[in-house]
Protein backbone atom coordinates (compact mmCIF):
# COMPACT_ATOMS: atom_id res chain seq x y z
CA UNK A 1 0.00 0.00 0.00
CA UNK A 2 1.48 3.36 -0.98
CA UNK A 3 1.80 6.29 1.37
CA UNK A 4 -0.77 8.26 -0.60
CA UNK A 5 -3.33 5.49 -0.22
CA UNK A 6 -2.73 5.30 3.52
CA UNK A 7 -3.07 9.06 3.86
CA UNK A 8 -6.34 8.96 1.94
CA UNK A 9 -7.58 6.15 4.19
CA UNK A 10 -6.75 8.10 7.34
CA UNK A 11 -8.47 11.16 5.94
CA UNK A 12 -11.64 9.18 5.26
CA UNK A 13 -11.66 7.94 8.87
CA UNK A 14 -11.63 11.53 10.05
CA UNK A 15 -14.73 12.37 8.08
CA UNK A 16 -17.75 12.83 10.37
CA UNK A 17 -19.92 10.36 8.46
CA UNK A 18 -17.43 7.52 8.82
CA UNK A 19 -16.73 8.24 12.49
CA UNK A 20 -20.38 8.63 13.56
CA UNK A 21 -21.73 5.49 11.89
CA UNK A 22 -20.62 3.16 14.74
CA UNK A 23 -22.12 5.57 17.27
CA UNK A 24 -25.42 5.66 15.36
CA UNK A 25 -25.51 1.86 15.23
CA UNK A 26 -24.70 1.67 18.95
CA UNK A 27 -27.49 4.11 19.77
CA UNK A 28 -29.96 2.15 17.63
CA UNK A 29 -28.86 -1.10 19.28
CA UNK A 30 -29.40 0.35 22.77
CA UNK A 31 -32.72 1.84 21.69
CA UNK A 32 -33.89 -1.58 20.48
CA UNK A 33 -32.84 -3.16 23.78
CA UNK A 34 -34.74 -0.60 25.83
CA UNK A 35 -37.81 -0.89 23.59
CA UNK A 36 -37.89 -4.67 24.11
CA UNK A 37 -37.59 -4.25 27.89
CA UNK A 38 -40.36 -1.64 27.84
CA UNK A 39 -42.53 -4.08 25.90
CA UNK A 40 -41.88 -6.85 28.44
CA UNK A 41 -42.73 -4.54 31.35
CA UNK A 42 -45.88 -3.43 29.55
CA UNK A 43 -46.93 -7.07 29.09
CA UNK A 44 -46.33 -7.72 32.80
CA UNK A 45 -48.49 -4.74 33.71
CA UNK A 46 -51.25 -5.85 31.34
CA UNK A 47 -51.22 -9.21 33.14
CA UNK A 48 -51.51 -7.33 36.43
CA UNK A 49 -54.20 -4.79 35.61
CA UNK A 50 -56.24 -6.57 32.92
CA UNK A 51 -55.94 -10.22 33.97
CA UNK A 52 -55.84 -9.41 37.70
CA UNK A 53 -52.62 -11.32 38.39
CA UNK A 54 -50.84 -9.48 41.18
CA UNK A 55 -47.04 -9.72 41.12
CA UNK A 56 -45.23 -11.59 43.89
CA UNK A 57 -42.32 -9.86 45.73
CA UNK A 58 -39.70 -11.63 43.60
CA UNK A 59 -41.63 -10.64 40.45
CA UNK A 60 -41.51 -7.00 41.61
CA UNK A 61 -37.75 -7.30 42.14
CA UNK A 62 -37.42 -8.62 38.60
CA UNK A 63 -39.30 -5.57 37.32
CA UNK A 64 -36.97 -3.33 39.35
CA UNK A 65 -33.96 -5.11 37.81
CA UNK A 66 -35.29 -4.53 34.28
CA UNK A 67 -35.84 -0.85 35.08
CA UNK A 68 -32.26 -0.75 36.40
CA UNK A 69 -31.03 -2.06 33.04
CA UNK A 70 -33.02 0.74 31.38
CA UNK A 71 -31.38 3.27 33.73
CA UNK A 72 -27.95 2.28 32.39
CA UNK A 73 -29.15 2.63 28.80
CA UNK A 74 -30.79 6.00 29.49
CA UNK A 75 -27.50 7.26 30.94
CA UNK A 76 -25.85 6.27 27.65
CA UNK A 77 -28.37 8.44 25.81
CA UNK A 78 -28.10 11.38 28.22
CA UNK A 79 -24.36 11.49 28.97
CA UNK A 80 -22.66 9.73 26.08
CA UNK A 81 -21.60 6.17 25.41
CA UNK A 82 -19.53 4.73 28.22
CA UNK A 83 -18.53 1.31 29.52
CA UNK A 84 -19.46 2.52 33.00
CA UNK A 85 -23.11 2.79 31.98
CA UNK A 86 -22.91 -0.64 30.37
CA UNK A 87 -21.61 -1.90 33.71
CA UNK A 88 -24.71 -0.56 35.47
CA UNK A 89 -26.94 -2.43 33.02
CA UNK A 90 -24.82 -5.55 33.43
CA UNK A 91 -25.09 -5.42 37.23
CA UNK A 92 -28.88 -5.29 37.13
CA UNK A 93 -28.99 -8.03 34.47
CA UNK A 94 -27.03 -10.36 36.74
CA UNK A 95 -29.39 -9.46 39.59
CA UNK A 96 -32.36 -10.27 37.33
CA UNK A 97 -30.79 -13.65 36.52
CA UNK A 98 -30.15 -14.50 40.19
CA UNK A 99 -33.67 -13.56 41.30
CA UNK A 100 -35.42 -15.34 38.43
CA UNK A 101 -33.35 -18.54 38.80
CA UNK A 102 -34.06 -18.59 42.55
CA UNK A 103 -37.79 -18.13 41.93
CA UNK A 104 -37.78 -20.86 39.29
CA UNK A 105 -36.06 -23.24 41.71
CA UNK A 106 -38.50 -22.26 44.46
CA UNK A 107 -41.45 -23.68 42.56
CA UNK A 108 -39.74 -26.26 40.37
CA UNK A 109 -40.84 -29.16 42.57
CA UNK A 110 -44.63 -29.41 43.02
CA UNK A 111 -45.64 -29.26 46.69
CA UNK A 112 -48.51 -27.76 48.67
CA UNK A 113 -48.79 -23.95 48.51
CA UNK A 114 -45.99 -23.74 45.99
CA UNK A 115 -46.78 -23.36 42.35
CA UNK A 116 -45.72 -20.96 39.64
CA UNK A 117 -47.57 -17.67 39.95
CA UNK A 118 -49.52 -16.28 37.02
CA UNK A 119 -50.51 -17.72 33.69
CA UNK A 120 -48.21 -19.66 31.41
CA UNK A 121 -47.33 -17.91 28.14
CA UNK A 122 -46.32 -20.30 25.35
CA UNK A 123 -46.04 -22.97 28.04
CA UNK A 124 -43.60 -21.05 30.23
CA UNK A 125 -44.35 -19.17 33.43
CA UNK A 126 -43.02 -15.68 34.13
CA UNK A 127 -39.99 -16.70 36.28
CA UNK A 128 -38.80 -19.01 33.50
CA UNK A 129 -39.31 -16.25 30.95
CA UNK A 130 -37.30 -13.95 33.22
CA UNK A 131 -34.38 -16.40 33.15
CA UNK A 132 -34.48 -16.37 29.35
CA UNK A 133 -34.80 -12.57 29.27
CA UNK A 134 -31.80 -12.19 31.60
CA UNK A 135 -29.72 -14.52 29.44
CA UNK A 136 -30.75 -12.62 26.30
CA UNK A 137 -29.76 -9.32 27.96
CA UNK A 138 -26.39 -10.73 29.03
CA UNK A 139 -25.70 -11.87 25.47
CA UNK A 140 -26.88 -8.52 24.07
CA UNK A 141 -24.63 -6.56 26.43
CA UNK A 142 -21.70 -8.84 25.59
CA UNK A 143 -22.23 -8.16 21.87
CA UNK A 144 -22.42 -4.43 22.59
CA UNK A 145 -19.01 -4.58 24.27
CA UNK A 146 -17.59 -6.75 21.49
CA UNK A 147 -18.70 -4.41 18.70
CA UNK A 148 -18.51 -0.97 20.32
CA UNK A 149 -16.55 -1.30 23.58
CA UNK A 150 -13.18 0.37 24.18
CA UNK A 151 -13.44 2.99 21.45
CA UNK A 152 -12.52 6.38 22.88
CA UNK A 153 -14.04 8.47 20.09
CA UNK A 154 -17.48 6.95 20.87
CA UNK A 155 -17.57 8.95 24.12
CA UNK A 156 -17.87 12.18 22.19
CA UNK A 157 -20.85 10.90 20.20
CA UNK A 158 -24.01 12.74 21.13
CA UNK A 159 -27.62 11.95 20.34
CA UNK A 160 -28.23 15.61 19.57
CA UNK A 161 -26.38 15.09 16.27
CA UNK A 162 -29.11 12.68 15.11
CA UNK A 163 -32.55 14.23 15.71
CA UNK A 164 -34.68 11.23 14.58
CA UNK A 165 -32.87 8.80 16.91
CA UNK A 166 -32.92 11.41 19.64
CA UNK A 167 -36.70 11.78 19.33
CA UNK A 168 -37.20 8.01 19.50
CA UNK A 169 -34.84 7.68 22.47
CA UNK A 170 -36.63 10.50 24.28
CA UNK A 171 -40.04 8.90 23.69
CA UNK A 172 -38.95 5.44 24.87
CA UNK A 173 -37.07 6.90 27.86
CA UNK A 174 -40.11 8.89 28.98
CA UNK A 175 -42.28 5.80 28.53
CA UNK A 176 -39.91 3.77 30.75
CA UNK A 177 -39.95 6.51 33.40
CA UNK A 178 -43.75 6.48 33.27
CA UNK A 179 -43.72 2.69 33.70
CA UNK A 180 -41.45 3.05 36.74
CA UNK A 181 -43.73 5.66 38.31
CA UNK A 182 -46.84 3.55 37.67
CA UNK A 183 -45.07 0.54 39.20
CA UNK A 184 -44.11 2.65 42.20
CA UNK A 185 -47.74 3.69 42.69
CA UNK A 186 -48.85 0.10 42.27
CA UNK A 187 -46.33 -1.09 44.89
CA UNK A 188 -47.62 1.56 47.30
CA UNK A 189 -51.17 0.28 46.81
CA UNK A 190 -50.23 -3.40 46.96
CA UNK A 191 -47.66 -3.40 49.76
CA UNK A 192 -47.95 -0.07 51.55
CA UNK A 193 -44.73 0.32 53.52
CA UNK A 194 -44.69 -3.24 54.83
CA UNK A 195 -44.48 -6.78 53.46
CA UNK A 196 -45.86 -7.53 49.98
CA UNK A 197 -48.57 -10.12 49.42
CA UNK A 198 -50.44 -11.29 46.33
CA UNK A 199 -53.81 -11.37 48.12
CA UNK A 200 -54.83 -7.92 46.94
CA UNK A 201 -54.02 -4.24 47.14
CA UNK A 202 -53.38 -4.02 50.89
CA UNK A 203 -53.51 -0.23 51.12
CA UNK A 204 -56.79 -0.01 49.19
CA UNK A 205 -58.30 -2.79 51.31
CA UNK A 206 -57.26 -1.09 54.52
CA UNK A 207 -58.70 2.22 53.35
CA UNK A 208 -62.03 0.74 52.27
CA UNK A 209 -62.16 -1.72 55.17
CA UNK A 210 -62.60 -4.63 52.76
CA UNK A 211 -60.98 -7.96 53.65
CA UNK A 212 -58.08 -9.06 51.48
CA UNK A 213 -59.16 -11.47 48.79
CA UNK A 214 -57.07 -14.22 47.35
CA UNK A 215 -56.55 -14.39 43.59
CA UNK B 1 -38.85 -2.38 51.95
CA UNK B 2 -40.27 -2.85 48.44
CA UNK B 3 -41.65 0.68 48.80
CA UNK B 4 -38.11 2.00 49.34
CA UNK B 5 -36.75 -0.02 46.41
CA UNK B 6 -39.22 1.47 43.94
CA UNK B 7 -39.04 4.95 45.51
CA UNK B 8 -35.25 5.11 45.05
CA UNK B 9 -35.54 3.56 41.59
CA UNK B 10 -38.13 6.09 40.43
CA UNK B 11 -36.13 8.93 41.94
CA UNK B 12 -32.98 7.74 40.15
CA UNK B 13 -34.73 7.54 36.78
CA UNK B 14 -36.33 10.99 37.16
CA UNK B 15 -33.13 12.65 38.43
CA UNK B 16 -31.12 10.93 35.70
CA UNK B 17 -33.49 12.30 33.11
CA UNK B 18 -33.12 15.85 34.45
CA UNK B 19 -29.31 15.64 34.34
CA UNK B 20 -28.55 15.13 38.04
CA UNK B 21 -26.20 12.30 37.23
CA UNK B 22 -24.29 11.91 40.50
CA UNK B 23 -27.43 11.95 42.68
CA UNK B 24 -29.17 9.60 40.26
CA UNK B 25 -26.30 7.10 40.41
CA UNK B 26 -26.32 7.34 44.23
CA UNK B 27 -30.06 6.63 44.26
CA UNK B 28 -29.58 3.69 41.91
CA UNK B 29 -26.81 2.30 44.14
CA UNK B 30 -29.16 2.65 47.12
CA UNK B 31 -31.90 0.92 45.12
CA UNK B 32 -29.56 -1.96 44.26
CA UNK B 33 -28.52 -2.42 47.90
CA UNK B 34 -32.14 -2.35 49.08
CA UNK B 35 -33.18 -4.78 46.33
CA UNK B 36 -30.46 -7.26 47.32
CA UNK B 37 -31.47 -6.98 50.99
CA UNK B 38 -35.14 -7.45 50.06
CA UNK B 39 -34.26 -10.48 47.93
CA UNK B 40 -32.29 -12.13 50.75
CA UNK B 41 -35.10 -11.39 53.20
CA UNK B 42 -37.70 -12.86 50.86
CA UNK B 43 -35.88 -16.13 50.18
CA UNK B 44 -34.85 -16.70 53.81
CA UNK B 45 -36.91 -19.31 55.60
CA UNK B 46 -36.75 -19.79 59.38
CA UNK B 47 -37.07 -23.51 58.74
CA UNK B 48 -34.61 -24.02 55.88
CA UNK B 49 -32.47 -20.88 55.93
CA UNK B 50 -31.28 -20.20 52.38
CA UNK B 51 -31.25 -23.90 51.50
CA UNK B 52 -33.69 -25.53 49.11
CA UNK B 53 -34.21 -29.02 50.54
CA UNK B 54 -36.99 -29.86 48.06
CA UNK B 55 -34.46 -30.06 45.22
CA UNK B 56 -31.69 -31.73 47.15
CA UNK B 57 -30.77 -35.16 45.89
CA UNK B 58 -29.32 -38.16 47.64
CA UNK B 59 -27.03 -40.84 46.38
CA UNK B 60 -28.96 -43.69 44.83
CA UNK B 61 -27.05 -46.80 45.81
CA UNK B 62 -29.63 -49.29 44.55
CA UNK B 63 -30.80 -50.08 41.04
CA UNK B 64 -33.08 -47.57 39.34
CA UNK B 65 -36.78 -48.17 39.82
CA UNK B 66 -38.66 -48.97 36.60
CA UNK B 67 -40.49 -46.06 35.09
CA UNK B 68 -44.04 -45.85 36.38
CA UNK B 69 -45.61 -45.20 32.97
CA UNK B 70 -43.76 -48.11 31.38
CA UNK B 71 -44.79 -50.34 34.30
CA UNK B 72 -48.45 -49.44 33.80
CA UNK B 73 -48.30 -50.15 30.08
CA UNK B 74 -46.65 -53.53 30.54
CA UNK B 75 -48.96 -54.69 33.35
CA UNK B 76 -51.86 -56.93 32.23
CA UNK B 77 -55.25 -55.18 32.47
CA UNK B 78 -57.19 -58.01 34.07
CA UNK B 79 -60.50 -56.19 34.42
CA UNK B 80 -60.83 -55.62 30.67
CA UNK B 81 -59.58 -58.95 29.36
Amino acid sequence: MSENTMTAGMASLKQPGVRTLPAVLNHLYLLAMMTVIAGILTAAMVMQYVWGELPCPLCLLQRAAMLGVCFGIMQQFRHGLSNRNTGVSLLFTVFLLVVSVRQTLLDIYPRPDHEYVGSAIFGLHMPVWSVLIALALLIALAFELIFWGGKDHMREARLADHPPIRALATAVSLYVIALALINFGSVVLQCGVSECHTFGYALLDSLTGAPATSN
Amino acid sequence: MMFAVFASLSLALVLGWFGRRSIAVACMALCFGLAVAEFLWEIYSPEYGFRMPWIQTRVIDGPFAPDLAVAQLTQPRGDLS
